[in-house]
């Protein structure tokens, strides 16, 4: 297993060539007064008028030939410096590691309820497979998956802020993000509710769990429709094999087969798409970042493809592909961990 | 069973403690906004939201008396300089002020005048590539000078990061004569009389904000040397430690900065009038509209920032309170150009004049110009599409400034005229054959969709060979366009960088302007003999009542020579929750705010 | 099984038909949308008409029976002819991105050795590349318009269908029948089409008409970013995202602006529902273990 592992990690910095030489040779198709877009970035900033484009263009050498300017970048990436991201304003390295933590967060607390949830519901509509409650659990699930996010999450902070109060927008309230921000709090790991608990704090934890419901309820709507699918037809798969009807014949208790028998084979399907969550929401969510007032990687992403920051979507990148990979590998290990019988290679 | 219980219980508790409801502190403000910072160095930001803060937390010599855009208050230095007070010399080329003294900055240092003379060659040795350093040269040494040009005219070098140290020190001098330190009085030596030099000065425009010295230099900026200008001329950000680091003796103090995220800014305690009232400023950037406007229905925001198509969504809020129909100094015209170059340019169709495509002279023609400001729904664009936040424009020049004029002629909706222009135009010759053009409007901003989209559903309806197309383009696209002499109409923003018509004409009309110079060689001709000179004896004259005579003339020159399609001045608005106080609107720091003024009750 | 055996159980399903009833009354409205919704201008019948350049959406009246959008957009128009944007989306993305899997996975699968490792690797680096960024540097790269966002689209999203033709196909490249038809000297071409595909692609086929739906959704989630269809033009997901900022209501009133959510709203979702009953349907048929 552990040579799988070293030789997956292996093609690593092979993907990241590609992927990052890919985008930059995308971006350097655009002219370098397309590219200048990047600093002058709306028509109330074209107060020196094109003169002053031309200085810029040549201040950043955006007029450079497109292997010079590439290898600027690489030298800097070896030296551990992903370069300057207009669009956030900062370092890219910054921006990435104080963008991760919201990121971060974010998933920790998605993954559980989702992954349990959308499993149970795919079970039950599996075991009750044709009738009533199958029918219904499908289709609230497939309207569930077809209605864009940021409907969901609009109407979710309406509801739970808007009318209820309950739970606020953004990562913290103000109070809780000064004592955050205050000498006396420790960050230990930028994940407020782990902080929190470190700093036996337990108002900010609070405050840090009520500012994560709404958001994770928006994510969970919309996983929990597609993991269901998944759930039930692996389930119903597995409910058609030889050995559960030997199971069955043999008198077992409708309630041994199935979880017993049926689940933990059926669980196979349920770790891809796990997986799959995974690295869609650390590779950051932009619309529900958005309505939340979440500054997570999705809109550092969003933000620095929109504005041609080049640095900050290559950095991007890499980050990504590091997600990537290392989920692709938890998952081929957790398929063996469950199923001795899949070996890597 | 029981743990689980147990766990719930806890949980339950946590969110009630959670949940108390923090009793609003009247100490802190709360202002929600949208976007980046560009940058927090005075001299290198040049867009509102970082002007925001560099305006609460450094200060200008002097400041304009609230509500009124030409008379001025002293704030560091102890007078404003005029001709009547002896401080305003030579004919209006020489500056006076005494400074003030026992005035803090906020680690502590005192103010000096030698602080002031390093702020102001800070800046111009800064002279950062777009930045907003202009001002000052031009007001200094000269329409057209920067750092470059004198240092090419001093010392033959064309790149100042290249001078030599010996170089560099006569460039130095150069710049040092301008400003000259007497006893307690900083004295400014003007190339030529200059009247919008006060207003240049005053509070809200960053590039005439005072620096400490000896904190600057302690943090890695200038050295004050005249030897190291090639070291800190036009610094990239990263470079720059001003970016993310700030010292004045203005009423606040920057406590904390993560970009895009959140300001925190906290009174000075030692600042040289009263501090300020309210303790705590928290201004956040949320972009999305909805969550805003929630964060401000439910009393989490003091202020946020609302689009003016919104503007109806909160009116009425309870506990909500909406200031609006503010003037300000800012425009929205479409801008012609002269000579479209055709050549790869699908906006052009066929690129002649037979009736398939526009020609390249297309609105060299001032008969097809005026017809399309004579097509120009006005009215219905500013009832309708700003939702009446805004007022007609009479010409380059906004209200409140100089050379405006409430009964200047304009061009009134009136498809009949629109008609009779564009039977003139070509001879006749395009009203028998109409046109196909398309114009851009850069996406992401419905004003200028609507616009564009209101010129196509009135032109066609002229005449049915005339057809119009819209095409929405990103930003950088709209740029390339523009700056490649490819766009037909280019709806564009200006704002104001001083409150002076001076700031209004350059741009729009001069040969050489932000949006002159992209208007195509007939129009740079045209331009460098009709109104360049009037711009340039604008700039320099002293006499009030010869100064609003040219910039009368030159609003009425735009008018009858329909250079631009000039569409409506926008008015400014605040919202805020009903207890907050002591407002004063500042057209110099729209959209931003001034929390010296506030508090709560 | 035969293909008149799957068509004709797929008739038989209840759940199928209801999907196949909405597609198809769908279908109508695509086809006979100059009828229903006569356009202003015959030349471009996918701009939807303004009725005015008002923000405030209206509620629907006489004139506008669905009511109008921010910026006084017809809703009726845009739900009528949306429905050729949808289908046209859907079936341009969903086949050429299935196509594209097809061919890139059967080939990788077929001939294996360096070729497979190319394809896989490449495969590897277009889905390393977050979807978003991808879409946003594409369009304005290629300009914003329909057409730039199916390229886009088309781009970044063939690899899961290479991937699964690419399994499907190595399970039975080894079984008799293939290695049959080799010894007998079929040339390479004539096995991948009479043999591996037809005998693969099931799966595919369910993928693809589940994609179907999804795809007008993610089309959705590019204009919420600005970078969909051009404003104006005639696309579910346009529409709903024109009610961005209208959802929640105004003036104490939560449910004000309803129509401009419910109704793109429900388009959206009976499309979406329709194509993945008939893909759930399809699924049951072909896989006779679920029997």
């Amino acid at each position: 297993m552990l040579s799988y592992i070293v030789r997956r990690l292996a093609i690593l910095p092979i993907i990241l060539l590609g992927v990052t030489l890919l985008i930059f040779s995308m971006i350097m198709r655009l002219s370098p007064y397309e590219r200048v877009s990047t600093f002058v970035k709306d028509p109330s900033q074209l107060k020196g008028g094109v003169a002053q484009l031309d200085e810029l263009i040549e201040k950043h050498g955006l007029n450079d030939p497109w292997y010079m300017q590439y290898g600027r970048w690489l030298k800097g990436v070896f030296r551990g410096d992903l370069g300057w991201s207009e669009s956030a304003g900062m370092p890219v390295t910054q921006a990435l590691k104080e963008r991760f933590a919201a990121t971060a967060e974010i998933t920790l607390f998605a993954l559980i309820p989702v992954i349990v949830g959308g499993t149970f519901l795919g079970i039950f509509a599996a075991v009750h497979h044709n009738d009533i409650w199958d029918h219904i659990t499908r289709v609230l699930a497939i309207i569930g998956w077809s209605f864009p996010t940021f409907v969901f999450g609009l109407i979710v902070l309406m509801i739970f802020y808007g009318v209820l109060g309950w739970f606020p927008p953004g990562r913290l309230d103000n109070w809780a993000l000064s004592i955050v921000n205050s000498p006396e709090f420790t960050n230990y790991t930028g994940l407020y509710v782990i902080d929190s608990i470190l700093n036996l704090n337990f108002r900010v934890l609070g405050n840090a769990i009520r500012h994560l419901v709404a958001p994770v309820l928006s994510i969970a709507i919309l996983w929990w429709a597609y993991l269901m699918r998944i759930t039930r037809s692996s389930m119903l798969e597995t409910l058609g094999k030889d050995y559960i009807r030997t199971a069955r014949s043999k008198g077992l208790k409708e309630r041994t087969v199935i979880y017993k028998h049926v689940v933990k084979n059926a669980l196979i399907p349920v770790i891809t798409v796990s997986g799959q969550m995974l690295i869609g929401l650390m590779g950051g969510l932009v619309v529900t970042e958005a309505i939340f007032d979440i500054r997570g990687i999705g809109q550092f992403l969003a933000q620095s493809a929109q504005q041609l920051d080049y640095a900050g979507v290559l950095g991007g990148a890499i980050y990504f592909g590091f997600v990537l990979i290392i989920v692709n590998l938890i998952v081929d290990v957790s398929y063996a961990l469950i199923d001795p019988r899949i070996r890597l290679e | 069973m029981k743990r689980l219980s147990l766990a719930v219980l806890v949980i339950a508790l946590v969110f009630v403690v959670s949940g108390l409801v923090f009793a609003d502190n009247n100490d802190t403000f709360v202002d929600i906004d949208m976007g980046n910072i560009d940058s927090l160095d005075p001299h290198f930001q040049y867009d509102s939201a970082s002007a925001e803060i560099v305006a609460n937390v450094y200060e200008n010599l002097i400041q304009f008396k609230p509500g009124s855009l030409t008379e001025f208050e002293p704030l560091l230095a102890t007078e404003v300089p005029t001709v009547e007070n002896g401080l305003i010399k030579n004919g209006g080329k020489t500056y006076i002020f005494p400074i003030r003294e026992g005035v803090q900055f906020h680690n502590g240092n005192e103010l000096t005048p030698e602080d002031v003379k390093y702020s102001f060659l800070r800046a111009l040795i800064q002279d950062r590539s777009g930045g907003p350093v202009w001002m000052l040269y031009e007001a200094l040494f000269g329409v057209g000078t920067s750092l470059k040009s004198i240092s090419s005219e001093v010392v033959r070098v064309d790149d100042p990061k290249e001078l030599t140290p010996e170089q560099s020190a006569e460039v130095y001098a150069y710049l040092e004569k301008a400003i000259e330190i007497d006893g307690n009085n900083v004295i400014f030596h003007l190339a030529e009389p200059y009247p919008p030099f006060l207003s240049i000065l005053a509070r809200n425009n960053g590039v005439s904000a005072i620096l400490d010295r000896e904190w600057c230099i302690e943090v890695g900026d200038w050295d004050g040397q005249p030897t190291s200008i090639a070291k800190y001329y036009d610094p990239t950000k990263e470079a720059d430690p001003l970016y993310y680091k700030m010292n004045g003796t203005g009423p606040y103090m920057l406590t904390e900065w993560v970009n895009g995220e959140r300001t925190v800014l906290t009174a000075f305690e030692n600042y040289w009038r009263e501090p300020a009232k309210i303790k705590t400023v928290i201004i956040r950037s949320v972009d999305e509209w909805s969550t805003r406007k929630l964060y401000l229905q439910r009393g989490d925001a003091d202020s946020v920032h609302v689009d003016a198509q919104y503007l109806s969504q909160v009116e009425g809020m309870p506990g909500v309170k909406v200031i609006k129909d503010l003037p300000r100094m800012a425009n929205t015209v479409g801008i012609m150009n002269f000579n479209i170059v055709t050549e790869g340019n699908p906006d052009v169709h066929s690129g002649k004049l037979d009736g398939k495509g526009v020609p390249s002279d297309f609105f060299s023609d001032i008969h097809v110009r005026r017809a399309f400001s004579y097509a120009m729904p006005y009215d219905i664009f500013i009832k309708e599409a700003v939702q009446g936040r805004g007022q007609k424009a009479r010409g380059p020049i906004t209200a409140q400034l100089l050379g405006f004029d409430e009964n200047s002629p304009v061009y009134e909706f009136n498809l009949e005229k629109a008609e009779e222009e564009f039977k003139k135009a070509f001879n006749g010759e395009l009203w028998e054959k109409g046109f196909e053009i398309t114009i851009l409007y850069n996406t992401g901003n419905s004003e200028r969709k609507n616009a564009v989209d209101m010129l196509k559903f009135f032109v066609e309806q002229i005449n049915p060979k005339f057809k119009v197309n819209v095409r929405g383009v990103q930003w950088s696209t709209y740029l390339d366009n523009l700056v490649a002499g490819k766009f037909t109409i280019g709806f564009m923003g200006w704002g104001a960088d001083y409150a002076d018509p001076h700031n209004f004409v350059v741009p729009y009309m001069r040969s050489d302007g932000a949006f002159g110079g992209v208007k195509g060689e007939n129009y740079v001709n045209w331009a460098k003999e009709n109104v360049d000179p009037l711009i340039n004896e604008g700039a320099v004259t002293v006499d009030p009542v010869r100064r609003e005579e040219i910039y009368k003339e030159l609003q009425n020159i735009a008018i009858e020579q329909a250079l631009d399609i000039y569409l409506y001045q926008p008015e400014a608005h605040y919202v805020f929750r009903d207890n907050v106080k002591g407002f004063v609107y500042e057209p110099t720091l729209h959209p931003g705010l001034y929390f010296y003024d506030l508090y709560k009750e | 099984m035969e293909w008149r055996e799957i068509v004709y159980k797929l008739f038989k399903n209840k759940i199928s038909l209801v999907g196949l009833a909405i597609i198809i009354i769908m279908a109508l409205v695509a086809i006979f949308a100059p009828w229903i919704a006569p356009p202003r201008n015959p030349a471009e019948p996918y701009y939807i008409p303004r009725a005015g350049w008002m923000s405030e959406p209206q509620p629907p009246s006489r004139d506008h029976i669905f009511g109008t959008t921010e910026g006084q957009y017809d809703i009726f128009y845009g739900i009528v002819w949306g429905t050729r944007t949808a289908f046209m989306i859907g079936f341009v993305v969903v086949g050429a991105s299935t196509l594209i899997g097809i061919i890139l996975g059967t080939i990788s699968a077929y001939y294996g050795g360096w070729i497979d490792e190319i394809i896989m690797r490449i495969t590897d680096i277009f889905m390393s590349i977050p979807f978003t960024i991808a879409a946003i540097v594409m369009t304005t790269i290629l300009g914003r318009g329909i057409t730039n966002m199916m390229i886009a689209l088309i781009t970044f999203n063939w690899m899961s269908t290479a991937r699964l033709m690419r399994s499907q196909v190595l399970s039975v490249k080894g079984e008799e029948f293939v290695q049959a038809a080799r010894a007998l000297g079929a040339s390479d071409l004539r096995i991948i089409f009479k043999h591996v595909i037809l005998n693969t692609i099931f799966p595919v086929v369910v993928q693809a008409s589940m994609n179907m739906g999804s795809i007008v959704i993610t089309a959705s989630t590019l204009s919420f970013l600005g970078i969909g269809t051009p404003e104006g033009y005639a696309d579910w997901g346009q529409m709903i995202s024109f009610a961005r900022n209208w959802i929640i209501g105004g003036q104490g009133n939560a449910l004000k602006y309803w129509f401009t959510v419910v109704i793109p709203g429900t388009a959206i979702t009976l499309f979406c529902l329709s194509w993945n009953l008939i893909g759930d349907a399809f699924r049951d048929i072909l896989d006779p273990k679920m029997q």
